[in-house]
């Protein structure tokens, strides 16, 4: 047998060994030292001095020390302490509180929640289960379709592997030899736009149907306000902000408030007007953020490259420009949106009466942290200031402070994150030794080299190779978890990129989406299981199934839309770390 | 051999998997922290470590090297478990048996052989990091391949034994009690405050029940899986 076959028989065994089930990693390494023996056997040689045996070690050191793979433990352990630090049923109460005059409320706070808890984490079974339990039943009972319900959770549940920071992205970046940061910032745009996708059709389906989703008693939806807020507000003003402030001033008619039976006191003022402010001190950091970042950060650094420049005469200039021009449009945009939002932000503060406050005293003690520790992580990823593994390393660490500061994490749940950590890790990453070991010999043998010159011969146009390449994709997340597709059938696609001139960023984040896509096909979606454990005996899968299909419609529609504007997957990268 | 002899020996085996994984689990914390401090000297003090990339990649790459065997025991390695879910536990058993003898032992014995022969040289050379100019030492590092290449192997023997006892017995044997995913479940709702007592203690007692069933996607033959 000619040496390229034999490559084409690998890769027939390693889909075939895989459907039986056994520990891919092993299959990938027992795979590439059979064939691989058979590569480089020469006649007379000594068994034990086959080149194999070298391979396998080097590569083994390669995956041990790949300086891209380090970030995952430290994300995974970050969303382990996560998991078990933050109280999504806290979270839930809150954000369906806040959403409470919105039609389809329930299924709107369960998306928005989901969307939070995979910002935090990446796991799918879980999510799922637990929305299962505390999502599931409040909306059956308040008189949601079944099909909303559970297609909310399911497809909410496995948006977690998408948004930044994924594992499942640094994954691909360190197949694909992309950077890291590259890919979070193209994952940004698709990720939230999936997640507002989402939305729009939940709460567009409601309006146009309320019979789906009605309104909840009034009983269920009254904000608990605190007594003590009721008596501040008789005392001083309706609207709570400017009570406060009053209380501040004049603190007399205060001094017989109390909260949770003890004295309110002036530093229980004080503390309840820093909460009311939370709103208005986020918009400032974000404005404040971002004048900071492109107005003086980047120039900071670009300034010394303008000078570089100056020799190449033109070229200088032209940079100049172009840099000025980016200015205007940076400054307008600026204004108009800080404008808007101080619109927003005073309307706020104007109507702010008891139940705001409470709602927004609810949110700002059980989402805000988890939000401000993955937006500054997010953050100082994104603009370059650490590396990945720098900000996950600190992105951990946050993550305990929060835990331990909410009380939430003890010893034995520190145990388990730091247990769980190792073993996903390990999962992960001896797949990377056998998959290292897999496409070297795959290559040596010139099964690679065939699958190329097989798909050039097949003439294909970018656009027939983007669909056929995203369906295969598509066909193998039946069967297969990400980690096998990504490990070991991308690296088959990649080298055919170029010949396309496609963005390998552009078609990894259309692999992102796709799985999304996959993950929510019946009658394979593991979540569809998930959510039937936990539901009431009356739902029956059909139902789960028939609530998943819009999803994965409303998928699709997502990889045609980032298809046909590439510049919104494009954009911040290009912006962020230049073409 | 009796039964209990048997499940002690696998648990025997386990145990140490199991202990080493879990030791050397802790070098995430190490790492965690290794970073952190770097960033803080690096950014704030202005006093970057050379060999500091080095030593990142030693505590990550002992860390999952060594925790393959861990994961091995724990059943923790990915594998396409569509089919093989709504297998009777004997067709699993036959086929893992099969598949370790081709697959697994090659390729893990080529590791032990090939990672000794690795670390061998490096020990005699007394090899340090070229990252830097003058580099801390990785012939220790080097030796974590062939550590973890033989705890899996010794692993791979116990896994072999509990595939030909499923042959006998028709049932899988019982491994470690572990922490798994799906326990956040259990931790989340424990401390929830808005969800009902009754719906609540269900959903923790069908926790682990809830991922099996979702492994089998609804076709398993029965709950004898482990």
């Amino acid at each position: 047998m000619s040496d390229p076959a034999l490559g084409l028989l690998m890769l027939c065994l390693i889909v075939v060994v895989i459907m039986m089930g056994f520990a891919t990693a092993f299959t990938l390494m027992g795979l590439g030292i059979l064939f691989g023996f058979i590569a480089f056997y020469v006649p007379g040689q000594a068994w034990a001095d086959n080149k194999v045996f070298a391979l396998m070690v080097q590569r083994t050191y390669g995956a041990m020390t790949n300086d891209v793979l380090i970030s995952i433990p430290l994300f995974v352990l970050m969303g382990y302490v996560m998991e078990r630090g933050a109280l999504v049923d806290k979270m839930f109460y809150s954000i369906q509180l806040a959403f409470r005059r919105v039609p389809a409320a329930l299924a709107v706070a369960t998306l928005v929640v989901c969307t939070f808890w995979g910002i935090a984490s990446g796991l799918v079974g879980a999510v799922v289960v637990l929305m299962g339990v505390i999502a599931m039943n409040p909306m059956l009972r308040a008189g949601y379709d079944v099909k909303l319900a559970a297609g909310v959770i399911t497809a909410g549940g496995t948006l977690g592997i998408l948004i930044p920071p994924s594992v499942m992205i640094i994954v691909y970046a360190a197949v694909a030899g992309q950077s890291v940061v590259k890919l979070y910032a193209a994952a940004m745009f698709p990720g939230f736009l999936l997640a507002l996708l989402y939305l729009v059709y939940i709460i567009g389906w409601a309006m146009l149907n309320p019979r789906i989703a009605p309104r909840l008693p009034e009983e269920e939806t009254r904000v608990p306000v605190p007594d003590w807020v009721e008596r501040l507000q008789a005392a001083y003003s309706r609207n709570v902000l400017v009570g406060l402030v009053k209380a501040l001033v004049a603190p007399a008619r205060a001094s017989g408030l109390d909260a949770d039976g003890k004295p309110l006191g002036y530093r229980g003022i004080l503390y309840n007007f820093g909460v009311a402010l939370v709103p208005f001190v986020l918009a400032v950091v974000v404005f404040a953020g971002t004048w900071w970042y492109v107005v003086i950060h980047k120039k900071s650094i670009e300034a010394p490259e303008v000078a570089g420049l100056q020799p190449l005469g033109g070229a200088a200039v032209q940079a100049q420009a172009a840099d000025e021009t980016t200015s205007t449009a940076f400054y307008i945009w600026f204004a108009a949106l800080a404008a808007l939002t101080l619109v927003a932000v005073v309307r706020y503060y104007w109507r702010m009466d008891a139940a705001r406050f409470t709602v927004l005293k609810l949110l700002s003690a059980s989402v805000m942290p988890l939000g401000i520790l993955t937006a500054v992580v997010l953050a100082v990823i994104l603009f370059g200031i650490t590396t990945a593994t720098e900000s996950a390393a600190v992105g951990a660490a946050g993550a305990f402070l929060l835990a331990f500061q909410a009380r939430t994490l003890d010893w034995k749940r520190t145990k388990e994150a730091v247990f769980l950590t190792a073993k996903t890790t390990a999962m992960v990453c001896w797949l990377f030794v056998g998959s290292a070991l897999f496409s070297a010999v795959f290559a040596i043998l010139g099964g690679q080299g065939l699958v190329e010159r097989w798909a050039l011969s097949l003439d294909l146009t970018p656009l027939q190779f983007m669909i056929l390449s995203q369906a295969i994709i598509f066909i193998l997340g039946w069967p297969l978890e990400w980690t096998e597709i990504i490990i070991i059938f991308v690296p088959i696609f990649l080298p055919l990129l170029k010949h396309y001139n496609i963005d390998p960023i552009l078609w990894g984040c259309l692999v992102f989406v796709n799985l999304q896509a996959a993950f929510l096909s019946p009658p394979v979606a593991m979540s569809a299981y998930y959510l039937k454990g936990v539901s009431p005996p009356h739902v029956t899968l059909n139902q789960i199934f028939g609530g998943m299909m819009p999803y994965m419609l409303i998928v699709i529609l997502c990889m045609v839309i980032m298809y046909l504007w590439p510049g919104m997957t494009l954009w911040l990268p290009n912006y962020l770390y230049g073409g | 051999m009796n039964d209990m002899t048997v499940e002690r020996f696998l648990h025997t085996i386990d145990g140490i998997s199991t202990w080493v994984g879990k030791a050397a689990a802790w070098l995430i914390i190490a790492l965690m922290a290794v970073v952190c401090l770097e960033v803080f000297k690096r950014y704030l003090l202005n006093a970057p470590t050379a060999w500091i990339f080095d030593l990142n990649n030693m505590l990550y790459g002992s860390l999952f090297m060594l925790c393959g065997a861990y994961a091995l025991a724990q059943n923790a390695h990915v594998r396409g478990d569509f089919l093989y879910s709504s297998m009777r536990p004997r067709t699993q058993a036959l086929l893992d048996l099969v598949l370790y003898f081709v697959f697994f032992f090659p390729g893990i014995a080529a590791l032990l052989y090939a990672g000794w022969e690795y670390a061998g040289d490096s020990w005699r050379i007394g090899e340090h990091s070229n990252v830097t100019a003058d580099g801390p030492p990785v012939y220790h590092f080097k030796t974590v391949i062939p550590v973890a290449g033989a705890l899996v192997l010794l692993q791979g023997f116990a896994e072999v034994v509990r595939c030909i006892v499923c042959l006998k017995s028709g049932v899988w044997p019982s491994r470690l009690k572990d922490v798994s995913e799906i326990d956040v479940v259990e931790e989340q709702l424990a401390l929830s405050e808005h969800v009902d007592d009754e719906t609540r203690q269900a959903a923790i007692a069908r926790a682990a029940h809830i991922e099996e069933a979702a492994r089998q996607r609804g076709m398993g033959a029965g709950d004898n899986k482990i």
